[in-house]
């Protein structure tokens, strides 16, 4: 059952993909299947699962409340984005769009209801993978194709992380689990919180890994909605709230993830207000946004962080599909020739609502969770309060930007907004709406109890504070919506750069080189021992010819001693003794060459073992051997007889 | 039963090299005769059992102690069932050929003595087998390669014959340091020769290393690699990759791991860094390469290394029992999922060049649109090499990374950037050969047809079941009874 939640809209989507068809039965099966998914979920809280993978591995599932919130929220993200992604989107790829945005849901369900570390790895990876072909689906243009393999290497870098914590904890345990990981102490333990972290910032698009969330813009409008809100980056803030209990104890952890938050909720934040077009905008928010979570993860409130994360998957999810809308009205993503409130009163409506959540605003759910984080890192200090203070006051700014520039006042143009489209963004608005009832102690009382999150007491000095950064920053950001901005020269701050030229390029030059030594340096060694060897029969050769011409007249008399060398030696040394006679008898050589068949002067030849040296074709030579093998022979009947 | 399993091949390839058969009736005859060697394995498999089954043994030479001995434990049963599907794909795979008859002999010819060297238990008969395997791929790359396929298989067959010599030393040596001589594996296995320390079983050891490191191949000896690929027909560079090159590593763990385990243990660390060094090394190579065939065969170099990282490992004698015997499980899951997904990915490159008698990746693009079942199949076969989750070799790679970070925790570490810098160069092939704009001169590019996905689909399959349950496979290898224990020969 509750692996069900996981491989029920895998398959259903990858069925989708496969049968295709019309916008509405799209709309209807991917909907139908984010539905049945959602149904799944909630039957599944408190149940666990068990899968022996292999005899040392065994994949474990479970949904404490924690995770069965993240659990519910997926699909029902997903469902919204499924009827606006089945009218919005080009009609050209369709059913692979719906049905590999199904696949990702169904990774991040499986990274959601993971109870150890290699089940979280596998779901971790597919999401990734899934984003990979999502960001690259409109794969006739060049650009969304590098994008998506910029985004996936990035985040794999960042998987190395989750590697290095499941092999320490494999390492120390003997478990993948995570009540394994629960028992580690000294530097597994701090691997293990490490890697963890560094996985989750590299998903989460935190500093110095968020340059992928821009590029990750080139993906349809729709894949970005559901990528920001609920999977892929929502797993980074999740996997951590998630993981709390068990890696909080490293040392420095609290701290470390704080740091990188904040830096990141700021730096995002200055990013996404400079930002003129509307989804990178977005992304530079989605950054922002996730800081806070991770932020309040580390000041010990992962419960708090997680309804953060469901309260901004709604608006997020919103405010992508609004700028959808946006850009098929306008066919621009830039800001400053958008202004659709007159043309679209109904979008506008809806994208206010969002927009003023994202920026905090009370009574909507947006500002309620954002109080709750503040209070949170009150909690770890002033400093730490400080910082999220002006974080949120740039979250306002930027929302209100974004809300002003897309949809202020503007010429009144003709165009409509798709049914479907409004469908998904009605849901999602409706569900910022509806999420604001946490504002309700009743309410937020019971939602905090259901899924066991502390809500931090904060202080009201911190409350006004808060709230004063956040009317600073909508007068801000309508002031920034008015101003004719130019767009930012470097894209987040230089960091896409840096990669290029600190990364990327040093990378492919060291590929090149390393390529070309390897075919001129490390194929020395087959060649270097060819040449050994050739030199060596070479050589070898030589000395053969020469031991054989050398057998000097002296040194005939010692071979003779030993059988085989006799007749060489014996040869060689009458060569040399009758190569003068030779020369003056070449006449007499071809009379006796006529009396000795030519064939047996070959044998005694080859017996000779000089055979080279007959065949070289000087006929003096060898005829002189044969007056000479002659004379021998003379000799021996003489002398020996 | 194994006996059939060489025997059909090798009679098959008789049978065409002297019946004069047609060109289809040449591809069929060959492939029966792998699709019959694969229903042997599969009978043995299905029969069962522990440690070496199936075993036959005909006396041959008896005063030298040599015999056809053959027998299969988890490992080599796994290892000659992938070699023979493997051989059925890359038989069957549609190809035109001048002299076919003579080809899909040869084909033939190698499917018995690859099949025939994972199963045999006798040393002489190995090493025979490992010989005559290096002629039969010698003549596929040499009569049916393009370029330069004359040299190309030169230097694969003079290279390996070399490393060969070696080992037939090696062997020889092992064998009369039996208290009678023999060469008979399981003996050598159970009373391991050369238990001690010196110079002699350390040079023996390295004349192994360097032999099987040849056919592996390892940094730095794996350069004849990519130009006999590169020439090579489709299916022999599938047959080369996915088999020949599993001969290496697996002669690593049946000679010096089981049969020398103490000298083994000795140099475990040095394997270990040249596996960690071939990781690395072949997958920024690979990188870099603009030739689709150079590219997915210095990948196997990348790949190769986890295997030897795993065998080293295994034979450390370091770390936990866990953490050998899971880096051992990882190395013959590596060797089984390279064997396909690589298969695979050759059987692609091969499809391409039968289309286009190119492979230079610049010239490519935006394939997807004409063909989307090879767009598929290649993407399914890249992320499968890349060693994503759900596919064979995350299962190589996770179980070969868990074991050596209890072994060896920094090289463990280096070699996770591995599995970053395949992701980078798989997915760039993908994009220049699929994505972006189809060049004027592909437009009549074709997809595959209805053998060529079926053979592909029948590879891909079994890389995703062994990606999702891994389970049958593990428990048919059997990685615990691999690893010997440690000081029993001493």
């Amino acid at each position: 059952m509750i692996w069900a939640l996981a491989y029920v809209p895998v398959l259903a989507g990858l069925a989708i993909w496969a049968i295709g068809g019309t916008r509405a039965r799209l709309a209807t099966l991917g909907a139908g299947a984010a539905a049945a998914t959602l149904g799944l979920a909630l039957f599944s809280g408190d149940r666990t699962g068990r899968f022996v993978w292999s005899e040392l591995l065994v994949l474990q599932a479970a949904l404490p409340p924690l995770a069965h919130a993240a659990a519910l929220l997926v699909p029902a993200i997903l469902l919204p984005i499924t009827l606006y992604a089945a009218s919005h989107e080009d009609g050209r790829g369709l059913p692979r769009l719906i049905g590999l945005m199904l696949v990702f849901t169904g990774g991040m369900e499986l990274v959601i209801v993971a109870a150890d570390l290699v089940t979280l790895l596998i779901g971790w990876e597919i999401v990734g993978a899934c984003s990979w072909a999502l960001i690259g689906h409109k794969w006739r243009s060049q650009a969304p194709g590098l994008s998506a393999s910029f985004a996936f290497v990035l985040t794999r870098a960042g998987d190395l992380g989750l590697f290095i914590a499941l092999m320490a904890t494999v390492t120390a345990t003997g478990s993948a689990s995570y009540g394994a990981l629960g028992t580690l102490d000294g530097w597994p333990l701090s691997l293990a919180a490490y890697g963890l972290l560094l996985a989750a910032v590299s998903k989460a698009g935190q500093v110095p890994f968020a340059p992928w969330l821009f590029r990750a813009m080139d993906g349809p409008t729709s894949v970005s909605a559901l990528l920001h809100s609920a999977t892929m980056v929502a797993a980074g803030a999740y996997i951590l709230a998630r993981l709390h209990p068990q890696l909080s104890a490293a040392p420095g952890f609290g701290p470390a993830a704080m740091v990188i938050g904040l830096a990141t909720a700021i730096l995002g934040g200055v990013v996404a207000l400079r930002q003129t077009h509307a989804k990178k905008l977005l992304a530079g928010s989605t950054s922002a946004q996730t800081g806070l979570m991770i932020a309040t993860i580390g000041a010990g409130y992962p419960g708090v962080a997680v309804l953060h994360l469901i309260v901004h998957a709604a608006s997020k999810g919103a405010l992508f599909c609004a700028a959808g809308v946006a850009h098929r009205v306008t066919d621009t993503f830039d800001l400053r020739r958008m202004g659709l409130a007159r043309a679209l009163p109904v979008t506008t409506a809806l994208t206010v609502i969002a927009a003023l959540s994202l920026a905090a605003v009370p009574p909507l759910s947006g500002g309620w969770s954002k109080e709750e984080v503040v209070k949170a890192l009150e909690h770890a200090g002033p400093i730490w309060a400080a910082a999220i203070i002006v974080a949120g006051g740039l979250s306002a700014a930027y929302a209100t930007r974004f809300a002003i520039a897309a949809f202020g006042p503007g010429e009144d143009r003709d165009s409509t907004v798709k049914r479907g489209e409004l469908a998904g963004l009605a849901l999602l608005s409706g569900a910022v709406l509806a999420l604001s009832a946490l504002w309700w102690p009743p309410v937020h009382d019971v939602v905090a109890a259901r899924i066991g999150a502390d809500l931090p007491e904060g202080s009201r000095l911190g409350l006004l504070a808060s709230l004063a950064a956040v009317a600073f920053g909508i007068l801000a950001g309508l002031r920034a919506a008015r101003s004719d901005t130019e767009a930012p020269a470097m894209e987040w701050l230089g960091l896409p750069a840096l990669y290029e030229h600190g990364l990327i390029r040093p990378f492919h030059a060291l590929a090149i080189m390393a390529a070309r030594a390897d075919d001129r340096v490390i194929d020395l060694i087959p060649r270097g021992a060819a040449t050994v060897a050739i030199f060596l029969a070479d050589g070898l050769s030589r000395a053969d010819d020469d031991t054989l011409d050398g057998l000097a007249p002296g040194a005939a008399g010692a071979a003779m001693s030993t059988g085989g060398q006799i007749w060489r030696g014996a040869v060689g040394t009458a060569v040399r003794a009758t190569s003068g006679l030779a020369a003056l008898g070449a006449g007499l050589g071809e009379r006796l060459s006529d009396l000795i068949p030519n064939g047996s002067g070959r044998i005694a030849g080859m017996a000779g073992a000089d055979l080279r040296r007959l065949q070289t074709g000087l006929a003096h030579h060898y005829y002189s051997i044969l007056v000479a093998g002659f004379a021998l022979a003379v000799g021996l009947l003489i002398f020996g007889g | 039963m194994l006996t059939l399993a060489i025997l059909i091949p090798l009679l098959a390839s008789l049978v065409l090299a002297f019946v004069p058969l047609g060109e289809v009736a040449s591809r069929w005859t060959a492939t029966g005769a792998a699709a019959l060697s694969l229903v042997a394995l599969v009978i043995v498999w299905a029969g069962g059992g522990d440690g070496f089954r199936a075993v036959a043994e005909v006396p041959w030479i008896p005063t030298l102690g040599i015999a056809w001995r053959v027998g299969v434990d988890g490992m080599s049963l796994a290892l000659a069932l992938m070699s023979a599907l493997i051989f059925v794909a890359a038989t069957a795979w549609p190809l035109k050929l001048h002299d076919a008859r003579a080809y899909y002999a040869w084909m033939a010819f190698l499917a018995g003595v690859s099949i025939g060297l994972f199963v045999t238990l006798d040393l002489i008969v190995f090493y025979v087998f490992f010989d005559l395997s290096l002629v039969g791929m010698y003549f596929l790359i040499g009569r049916w390669g393009h370029g330069d396929a004359q040299h190309a298989a030169l230097k694969f067959f003079v290279y390996t014959l070399a490393g060969s010599l070696l080992i037939l030393i090696g062997i020889i040596v092992l064998a009369l340091n039996m208290p009678t001589l023999t060469f008979d594996m399981r003996a050598m296995i159970d009373s391991p020769p050369l238990a001690a320390a010196g110079m002699v079983p350390g040079l023996v050891f390295l004349a192994f290393v360097i032999g099987f490191g040849i056919k592996t191949p390892v940094f730095p000896v794996h350069t004849w690699l990519p130009p006999a690929h590169v020439n090579a027909p489709g299916p022999a560079s599938a047959i080369l990759a996915g088999v020949l090159l599993k001969m290496g590593t697996y002669g690593l763990i049946r000679i010096p791991l089981q049969m020398m385990p103490d000298t083994f243990a000795r140099w475990a660390l040095p394997l270990a860094i040249v596996g960690v060094i071939s990781i690395l090394w072949g997958s920024i190579v690979a990188f870099a390469q603009d030739n689709l065939k150079r590219r997915i065969a210095y990948t196997s170099v990348n790949h190769m290394g986890y295997t030897v990282l795993g065998i080293a490992v295994a034979g450390s004698a370091l770390g936990s029992e866990t953490a050998r015997q899971l880096a051992m499980t990882g190395a013959v899951v590596e060797m089984i999922a390279h064997g396909l997904i690589t298969g695979a990915l050759f059987l692609i490159a091969g499809a391409v060049w039968q289309r286009t008698g190119d492979y230079h990746l610049p010239n490519f693009g935006g394939l997807a649109g004409p063909a989307p079942r090879l767009t598929g199949a290649a993407t399914l076969a890249a992320f499968a090499s890349l060693g994503l989750p759900g596919l064979a070799g995350f299962v190589a790679e996770l179980h070969i990374f868990l074991g050596a970070f209890g072994v060896y925790p920094w090289l463990a570490a280096i070699g996770l950037l591995g599995i970053l810098i395949t992701a980078a160069l798989f997915l760039r092939m993908l994009r220049q050969m699929f994505f972006g704009d189809l060049p004027k001169e592909r437009a009549g590019f074709t997809d595959l047809d209805r053998t060529e996905t079926a053979l592909l689909a029948g590879v891909l399959i079994l890389v995703v079941l062994i990606g999702i349950w891994p389970t049958w496979l593990l428990s048919l290898i059997d990685a615990a009874s691999l690893i010997p224990t440690p000081g029993a020969g001493g």
